[in-house]
């Protein structure tokens, strides 16, 4: 049993170039999704009975199905129903929105609702409208706890993005694994797979652990 | 001057304006009936005490007064007008109202001199030099200007409160509404926060208080109501429900509370 | 647009199959990284100080590390390291495990961390010894506070199950793939799995919140 470990140095080009793909669709994905979780959670907040119900419902299923069925899903399904021939890329990150704004709204929802009722009452005791309360009282508290919850949130897309290799786009499994396919060396590219992951996946855990403690909350 | 001379005093000098009225005020949460018809008139100067047991509707009517929670028969009038239903007047009549709250509810994020400026910045559209003005006065008058710059997790529970004060006074009430203000203090904090409510009463403040401090209610009351299952069971001056109540139920109540004059 | 159910009633042996699959392989890795991750936590906590820095080490990787990358190692690569062939149930039976072990090592710990402190005292003053003080006053209160965790966790390994299928374990994810492929009917066959994926894990995160509400009183101090 020989290993040869240069074939990791000899493919260096690509594997950087897809952890970049990897990078950009996580960085990508969070640019869509929060502002959309944000007008989800706004929705199952404050809008009608039949917008609420609806919004809950796309939470809820997005939230009870696994990000790879929904990555087929969208593959196959998505060119069908909308008529349009959407890339790989844009497909899995199609696919990765829809999941992360379901994760993201419930996210803002459950912050927002933490704040006591007794603080948008003495808000509104002193003449506030609603709207101030929000603005004033109850957001600056909310972000503290939604900021910790939004970076955890963020590691696990990182490695979400892992997920849309099976729809041959090329990020950083998907490459990975084309090499290991290509050149047979099998525990040399898996290995630099999981160590690349590695490498950037846990500075960044590291810095929601840090961001937790940071705004830790006490009562 | 004996208790009653200072309320006719008090009222007298006034002019013995009503300020609010509530007549056969009803509220219920869904079949749970927690105001059965209450009738009570607080005038301008006087300090109205609400007593009674837990769950018997004087929170509730406090809240109804400034519009947290709405009625679903009789009437609140504020200085001679009906309790408005539309949002935007309510708001309008909430800046002449001052709450303190059980819980305090300062706001975390925020100094306590934040806390008081809060009101007459966002509500009242002081800019930040006069409402920060504002706001040192109404600490100095606690007795907590040394405590500006803090924020509410370094105070004390007394502290918090008198800094819910400040910050209900800086909108420049004309009533004080006061929810169990002493209620979630430890023994020692409670003595800083009613002499603050003493002081206010001095200076003529009219104020509804929900308490069960009864030594406050007898020495600084003028008027007091004995609450029951959503009605008032007794109401007059505190001499007359504290040395010689009319009723069985307040004195129930008193005896429960060990209450031996 | 019509849709052609018929493919789903004509292959139901085969995507039930999938589904039993699916539904095995996510109780026995639950108890296994259950088991493995409360050896884990316990080790963390009441174990010697030299080991602490290496399950430390094994947890955080496990937070970096994607499911289908470790999957895909102990399949492909493990085997070439250790010398063994394992079929793939087995093999995504032990990624799942150590996956999911640290997740659930982390939950334990908090668990436990989040007992006040003034209960082993209580206990300590009575007279019992810290094996007793764990077992019967700290476990107890710490696993009611730990159920809506482990229920969230509970959700998150039947939905790594299906990421199984890129390892070729014959789960619903796999089956509704091969049979989107053979059929050309994908929106049907996949709409099918949705909606079973659904009905499994709605109940359980809805399920573990009721129960958690019946018993949270028991871990509360």
């Amino acid at each position: 049993m020989t290993f040869d470990w240069s074939v990791v140095w000899q493919h260096r080009d690509a594997l950087i170039a897809a952890t970049g793909t990897t990078i950009l669709l996580t960085f990508a994905t969070m640019a869509i999704a929060v502002p959309c979780g944000i007008v989800v959670a706004a929705l199952r907040l404050y809008g009608w009975a039949p917008v609420r119900a609806i919004a809950t419902a796309y939470v809820e299923l997005f939230r009870n199905l696994p990000l790879i069925l929904v990555v087929y899903w969208a593959f196959y399904v998505l060119p069908i129903m909308t008529g349009l021939g959407l890339s790989p890329l844009a497909t899995g990150l199609a696919a990765l929105v829809l999941n992360v704004t379901a994760y993201n709204a419930e996210t803002f929802r459950a912050g927002i609702n933490s704040i006591r009722r007794g603080q948008v009452e003495a808000a509104m005791a002193l003449g506030m409208s609603r709207m101030q309360a929000l603005r004033r009282v109850v957001l600056p508290q909310a972000l503290r706890r939604i900021l910790p919850v939004l970076a955890s949130t963020w590691v696990s897309l990182f490695k979400d993005t892992s997920l849309v290799s099976v729809i041959a786009v090329t990020e950083l499994a998907y490459v990975a694994m084309q090499i290991r396919a290509q050149t047979f060396r099998v525990l040399e590219m898996l290995t630099a797979m999981a160590a690349i992951y590695w490498l950037l996946g846990y500075p960044q855990a590291k810095l929601v652990d840090w961001m937790q403690r940071r705004f830790a909350v006490t009562e | 001057m004996n208790p009653e001379s200072q309320t006719q005093a008090r009222r007298a000098k006034a002019g013995g304006a009503k300020i609010i009225r509530y007549r056969g005020v009803i509220k219920r949460y869904g079949d749970f009936q927690a105001l059965a018809g209450v009738d009570l008139d607080v005038h301008a100067g006087e300090v109205v005490c609400l007593i009674g047991p837990s769950g018997s509707g004087k929170s509730t009517l406090l809240r109804c007064t400034n519009g947290l929670e709405s009625i679903q028969g009789g009437d609140i009038e504020f200085e001679g007008a009906a309790l408005p239903r539309e949002e935007r007047e309510l708001r309008a009549v909430r800046t002449r109202m001052g709450m303190v709250f059980q819980s305090f509810e300062l706001f975390p994020h925020l100094t306590a001199l934040a806390n008081v400026a809060e009101g007459p910045r966002t509500v009242l559209a002081k800019d930040q030099a006069e409402a920060n003005r504002r706001a040192s006065a109404m600490l100095a008058k606690v007795g907590l200007a040394d405590k500006a710059p803090n924020y509410p997790s370094a105070l004390s529970g007394g502290q918090q409160q008198r800094v819910a004060i400040a910050r209900a006074l800086a909108m420049e009430p004309d009533v004080m509404l006061f929810d169990e203000p002493t209620s979630a203090l430890d023994p020692e904090t409670i003595g800083e926060v009613l002499n603050v409510m003493k002081q206010l009463a001095d200076e003529g403040m009219t104020m509804v208080v929900v308490t069960h401090e009864m030594t406050f209610a007898r020495r600084v009351g003028d008027w007091i109501a004995v609450f029951d299952s959503g009605r008032i069971v007794e109401q007059g001056p505190p001499a007359q429900i504290f040395d010689a109540p009319t009723t069985e139920r307040t004195r129930d109540f008193l005896s429960h509370l060990g209450w031996t004059g | 647009m019509d849709f052609d159910f018929s493919v789903i009633t004509d292959h139901l042996s085969f995507l039930g199959s999938g589904i039993a699959v699916t539904l095995l392989l996510s109780v026995l890795s639950g108890v296994t990284s259950l088991v493995a991750g409360l050896a884990v936590a316990l080790l963390r906590l009441y174990g010697p100080r030299w080991l602490r820095p290496l399950v430390i080490l094994y947890i955080d990787s496990m937070r970096a590390i994607p499911v289908l990358v470790v999957l895909v190692w102990t399949f492909f690569a493990l085997p070439i390291i250790a010398g063994v062939t394992m079929s793939p149930f087995v093999a995504a039976l032990i990624g799942l495990t150590v996956h999911l072990a640290a997740y659930a090592a982390e939950i334990v710990r908090a668990g436990v961390e989040s007992v006040r402190p003034g209960q082993s005292r209580a206990a300590l003053a009575l007279g019992m010894s810290q094996a007793q003080i764990v077992r019967r006053i700290i476990m107890p209160q710490a696993i009611v506070r730990m159920l809506p965790a482990f229920g969230s966790l509970l959700s998150i390994t039947i939905k790594d199950t299906a990421i199984a299928s890129v390892i070729a374990v014959l789960e619903l994810m796999r089956q509704s793939e091969t049979l989107a492929g053979q059929s050309f009917q994908p929106i049907e066959v996949f709409s099918f799995a949705m909606l079973v994926y659904f009905l499994i894990l709605f109940p359980v995160t809805r399920g573990v919140d009721m129960f958690y509400r019946r018993v949270a009183h028991l871990g509360r101090s």
